[in-house]
């Protein structure tokens, strides 16, 4: 079919790349170079780079191989947000822009930067080693090849999604614990470990989990779903990160960490008050010195501002308590029934 | 008068008692009622979803069936409890069998959850409901002078898939509302970032450099105050500023308002009759 000529042009449009550039060897501090060249409906960002490689500045580093989505090379942040640059529009991104025709392209956040849009993915592996994810199989080496592992479709479906992971760092890059401590486990290990941990061809479980509640951990994420938000393959990260928590708790009995203590405190508030008792939740997540040492001088300002949430004897409960305190309790019974099913 | 169930969340019972307190001054100046849920109970937090799954549909299919009850909408004011009623709602939306099971319990107390009534947040109902020309026409003292910080917080925009209000990336509604009550908003590039607040007694330094983060920005930018429609992300930002802002050597201070304390400001209420004293940074 043709196309009339004025249709072509509108097809195509010019677009600056304002990349971020940075080479330790020879650099003080990080720049952007700005390279604006045609492109036309249709051309992804990575390839959009390729261009400016080839046509521009040959001294551009960045991270690509595929192109297609699956190796997860080319993450990078693309007007603010991780993502691939292979499966990025240029056009998608310019409709989403606040500056028409203009595109930044920087390298991913929460990791050692080597140089331009490349980062170090070390720590990130090293966390991988240290949180053990992989499948260490329970068969033993006798009998391997000789029978088979029969995983239900119910099993199957638990992992399914997390196994879509393919490593390109754009949680890590988006995680807002990670920012303040480089040391947090990040999002990508806990989705990794929790896919090996609903796995029953595994037999590290508990040893995973154990350095999982440690510090630096499974507890330490501050819920804020920047990296399920950010994650290309769409998957749902939170909901790994909270399966991990529930097998701590519910099954593992892995009770004595403060993130544990502090969960399990609304679990109980809500069945004898149907309300929070917040006044001492932090002596039941931490204990009292760690509440003293902590918190006594922004208690103060808060007993002066008539500001302090009301000790237990004085939380009024919900209206209709008892009833709600009924129903709460015939569900223990069957969450109780559920477990003795799913042990069977 | 437009009439909508009105949930309570505990920390507006406890803490930041300015929150509703602010509402129940200017809600009939604007057109509508909140009902209060005095029956209503504790969400879970975004904690209980995973100490017991089956619980977290029970209380919260229950907080829903009671706005249903009413035939009314259920409206939050407090992110994490918005999100999480609503993750509920989802789960049981998508589960006739756990919509089942939750509802042989709840016919025991003569409720039944059905799906009927939406979970939104006070922000969405003065937007889509009250209208920004309404509100813009209510105003008795524009807030013309005030460079304002909107920190928008997670939960009421992420999970996309559960909230859908906002875009994640770029939300508008905050900046909407401070432009009708005749604000100027600064850009801000925390106003879709976290507080911390919800690991601030589980890993306490990690969650004070976010909420330092936040509060630089918008002193650096010279913000007046930050405003957020959030009561756990004003306890973050205000609560613990202090301690925040001298952890990152900071020397300095800012006020943050929750919407509803600056929409009274807006119309004409006091400071002190909006509870606004009562914050650590005033």
């Amino acid at each position: 079919m043709t196309v009339p000529i004025d249709q072509h042009t509108e097809l195509k449009q010019d677009v600056t790349f304002r990349i971020f550039r940075f080479n330790p060897q020879v650099d003080s501090k990080p720049y952007f170079d700005d390279y604006t060249i045609p492109v036309e409906r249709g051309i992804t960002v990575l390839r959009s780079l390729n261009y400016i490689k080839e046509h521009i500045d040959a001294s551009i580093s960045f991270r690509a191989f595929c192109q297609a989505g699956i190796c997860g090379s080319c993450g990078m942040r693309i007007n603010g947000l991780s993502q691939l640059a292979c499966t990025t529009q240029v056009w998608e991104v310019l409709a989403k822009s606040r500056e028409p025709a203009l595109i930044k392209v920087e390298p991913l956040r929460n990791l050692p930067l080597i140089k331009d849009l490349i980062v170090d993915m070390d720590p990130l592996v090293d966390k991988m080693k240290h949180y053990s994810n992989w499948v260490d199989s329970t068969m033993p080496e006798s009998s391997m090849g000789k029978k088979e592992f029969l995983i239900s479709e119910e099993e199957f479906l638990r992992y399914d999604k997390a196994t879509d992971c393919i490593l390109c760092a754009s949680c890590v890059s988006e995680c807002t614990i990670l920012r303040a401590n480089k040391e947090y486990v990040s999002p990508a290990v806990l989705l990794k470990s929790y896919r090996m941990n609903v796995d029953s061809r595994d037999a590290l479980h508990a040893l995973r989990l154990a350095e999982l509640v440690k510090d630096h951990g499974v507890w330490d994420c501050t819920h804020c779903y920047r990296c399920q938000e950010s994650c290309v393959k769409s998957i749902p990260i939170m909901d790994a990160i909270h399966g991990i928590r529930e097998e701590a708790i519910t099954l593992r009995g892995l009770k004595d960490t403060s993130g544990s203590k502090h969960a399990e405190a609304f679990m109980s508030d809500i069945e004898k008050k149907g309300k929070l008792v917040e006044a001492t939740l932090p002596i039941r997540t931490n204990g009292v010195l760690w509440t003293l040492q902590n918190l006594l001088p922004m208690a103060v300002k808060m007993i002066m501002k008539h500001r302090t949430p009301p000790p237990p004897p004085l939380v009024k409960s919900s209206k209709g308590i008892k009833v709600f305190r009924e129903l709460f309790r015939e569900m223990t019974e069957h969450v109780k029934q559920d477990h003795k099913s799913h042990k069977k | 008068m437009k009439r909508y169930a009105y949930y309570l969340s505990c920390i507006n019972e406890s803490m930041t008692k300015e929150v509703d307190r602010s509402i129940e001054l200017w809600q009939k100046d604007l057109g509508i009622e909140f009902v209060k849920l005095h029956e209503g109970t504790c969400c879970g937090g975004s904690n209980l979803d995973y100490v017991s799954p089956k619980h977290f549909a029970l209380v919260n299919a229950r907080n829903i069936a009671l706005a249903e009850k009413q035939g009314l909408d259920l409206i939050v004011s407090c992110n994490t409890c918005l999100m999480t009623i609503r993750s509920a709602k989802k789960k049981l939306d998508e589960s006739p069998e756990l919509k089942k099971e939750v509802n042989d319990l709840l016919k025991k107390e003569g409720l039944e959850y059905r799906g009927t009534s939406e979970v939104r947040h006070l922000l969405w109902v003065l937007i889509d409901d009250v209208g920004l020309d309404a509100i813009r026409q209510k105003v008795k003292v524009p807030l013309k002078n005030y460079r304002i910080a909107p920190f928008y917080g997670c939960h009421i925009l992420r999970p996309s898939a559960v909230l859908g209000h906002d875009n994640p990336l770029d939300p508008t509604s905050l900046d909407l509302l401070i432009d009708a009550l005749g604000g100027q908003t600064i850009p801000y590039s925390h106003k879709n970032r976290c507080c911390g607040f919800h690991t601030l007694l589980v890993a306490e330094q990690e969650s004070l450099n976010v909420a330092a983060e936040a509060l630089e920005e918008a002193i650096r930018a010279k913000a007046d105050f930050i405003v957020t429609p959030c009561p756990l992300c004003h306890t973050s930002l205000d609560g613990y500023q202090a301690k925040a802002l001298k952890n990152a050597g900071v020397e300095s201070s800012i006020p943050v308002y929750h919407i509803s304390e600056m929409v009274g400001l807006a119309l004409g209420y006091s400071a002190k009759e909006l509870g606004i004293k009562r914050h650590i940074v005033c």
